[in-house]
């Protein structure tokens, strides 16, 4: 089959690979019927996640038709038209049973190369490093999906692909970081990133009650996007984020923040210059002014729930965090917690995801994708293949 | 003892714990079942067990070296498996595996400890010289397939799978 397959630092090319084959018996067979970008890709591409290999296969939010089973798969048959969250988790463990999906005990291959770093193997993801697990990813015509009856979740008819397809990832990353911020009555959340993470954040905390969403970006037809939804857009090249989001918020600051941006943010002024000479020397993976500007923003005993991906940051300002009292909430997603009510939102039109579809290529084409995505060409928020 | 043999005692003796949510017996039925021998070693040694209490392991190390031993089990408790290589053994070793109740609802501590015994005394270092994988990891790894086979009844693989090199799939 073709696959598009990670080469090297930004060094991608559609290969012809061989078909995936059922390995386990809770195994399926998914023809990928589409394909997206994730911001995550990103840093794959950047050679900021060691461990990746040459020829890897990337990929890991997708959609598509089972096309064969293993034969210890009950729920979930041939012809289903399926959405798979990005990370793969067994449903039988501990933390699978606790709603701690990311954390699967059970299903990383490779646990010696990620227990040195963290102190204890994560679940495995689908075209994330080999240290996540080193599963072939979706940016291929097949992809085998392990635990079928606890990854695959049926799309309704009424439901269109393009809105499934972000329900594998996105989706419920941007609304497990609303959920983590407990929304109240009255409650404003600011969230920094308007990728597609953090418009799903946006709208998770439209869904869950929050009184007010502030967005901010750079980018204006992501700001655009953030403004339809609902949100108050902010440009942080053009405004003091602080001051904006203490005028928005009557001095109190947010209640909660969220950081949808990640180890690659963009900056201005002396600490974004120090991150990114570190970066750029591999003394660091990350740049967070992101981050920092949301620990600092939150109002005292607020929360700060974090969706962008980190490597191991050296200058972390712990004391903001201690002084103010802030509570800290963060994970990979943990998908299968939250794609039933997701699937239900979108049904319903009160999530709209689709929205972040913006380009469409064909496989063969999926490098122009990423390049357009990367560079946010032509107002970019995901590109999407269809094999 | 000085201390850098004590060092090497300890990575000698490759010691791991995991907790499964599956009580005690269900679980040492598990390990004590032939065919969980010869799949939960998989990194290190082939396992073909005999019976019930003897098994034969072939460890391959760098440069094509073999390693071949018989175990047998020599105590077979509700709380405890012991093992033992028999004579003629390339590289002596002996294994424990101890159940404990986990607290609440968390199932079953597994405390697992390998200590290998190469002739000569070479130990800690030289063992992960003779099978290029450190004692620690052997048992971890073993303690990790273990709990994915208890709990979903499969071991978590990617091999072979797609992948642009090696002909088109990574083995
Ligand atoms: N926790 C998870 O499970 C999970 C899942 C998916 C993605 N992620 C991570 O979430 C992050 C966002 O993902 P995405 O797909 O939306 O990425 P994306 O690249 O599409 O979007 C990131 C956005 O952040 C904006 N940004 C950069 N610097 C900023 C700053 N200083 N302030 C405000 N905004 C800034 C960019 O302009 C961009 O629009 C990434 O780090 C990604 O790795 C995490
Ligand atoms: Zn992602
Ligand atoms: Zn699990």
């Amino acid at each position: 089959m073709r696959a598009l397959c990670w080469n090297g630092v930004n060094d991608l090319r559609v290969e012809t690979v061989a078909d995936p084959a059922i390995l386990n018996p809770k195994d399926v067979i998914l023809k990928v019927r589409l394909s997206t970008t994730c911001g995550s890709d990103l840093h794959l591409i950047d050679g900021l996640i060691p461990t990746m290999r040459e020829g890897d296969v990337l990929g890991h939010e997708f959609m598509g038709e089972i096309v064969d089973v293993g034969r210890e798969v009950t729920k979930v048959k041939r012809g289903d038209r399926v959405v798979v969250p990005s990370f793969i988790a067994c449903g039988q463990c501990w933390y699978c049973q606790h709603d701690l999906y990311s954390l699967c005990d059970t299903s990383h291959p490779k646990p010696e190369l990620q227990e040195p770093l963290l102190g204890y193997p994560t679940a495995g993801i689908y075209a994330y490093s080999h240290a996540f697990g080193g599963y072939a990813g979706s940016h291929a015509e097949y992809v085998r999906v392990p635990f079928a009856d606890t990854d695959c979740f049926v799309v309704p008819d009424g439901l269109a692909d393009e809105d499934a397809l972000f329900i594998s990832d996105a989706a419920p990353t941007g609304f497990m970081g609303a959920d983590f911020c407990n929304i109240q009555r009255g409650d404003l959340v600011a969230v920094w990133g308007c990728g597609g993470v953090g418009l799903m954040a946006q709208q998770g905390a439209m869904i869950l009650g929050a009184e007010r969403v502030i967005a901010i970006d750079q980018y204006p037809e992501r700001l655009a996007k953030a403004e339809a939804f609902g949100a108050i857009p902010l440009d942080f090249t053009k405004v003091d984020v602080i001051d904006a989001l203490k005028e928005l918020t009557g001095g109190r600051g947010p209640d909660a923040c969220i950081d949808a941006v990640g180890m690659e943010a963009a900056g201005t002024g002396l600490q974004h210059a120090y991150d990114r000479v570190k970066q750029a020397l591999y003394m660091e993976t990350d740049r967070g002014t992101a981050l920092r500007q949301a620990m600092l923003a939150v109002r005292k005993g607020g929360t700060l729930s974090i969706l962008g991906v980190y490597g191991l940051m050296d200058k972390f300002p712990l004391g903001l965090l201690m002084n103010k009292g802030v509570t800290v909430r963060t994970a990979q997603q943990h998908g299968q917690a939250y794609v039933p009510r997701l699937l239900e939102h979108a049904l319903r039109g009160e999530l709209t995801p689709a929205a972040l579809a913006t380009h469409r290529f064909s496989l063969e084409d999926s490098p122009t994708g990423y390049h357009m995505f990367k560079h946010k060409e032509d107002g970019c928020v995901r590109a999407v293949f269809a094999p | 003892m000085n201390p850098v043999q004590s060092d090497n005692a300890i990575k000698a003796a490759a010691r791991a714990s995991v907790t499964i949510g599956r009580p005690a017996d269900e679980l040492r039925t598990l390990w004590l079942d032939p065919g969980t021998q010869s799949r939960i070693w998989t990194h290190f040694a082939e396992v073909n067990p005999l019976d019930g209490r003897t098994a034969e392991w072939l460890a391959r190390g760098p440069a094509g070296g073999e390693y071949r031993w018989r175990s047998e089990a020599v105590e077979v408790g509700p709380d405890e498996i012991r093992w033992s290589s028999l004579d003629g053994a390339d590289v002596p070793n002996t294994g424990q595996l101890i159940f404990r109740p986990a607290p609440g609802d968390r199932g079953t501590e597994l405390h697992l400890e390998v200590r290998f015994d190469p002739p000569g005394g070479v130990i800690g270092e030289a063992v992960s010289k003779l099978f290029h994988i450190v004692p620690g990891e052997i048992v971890r790894h073993a303690l990790y397939k273990f709990r994915a086979l208890a709990l979903t009844g499969e071991i978590p693989t990617t091999d072979p799978q797609p992948a642009a090199r090696k002909g088109g799939a990574d083995r």
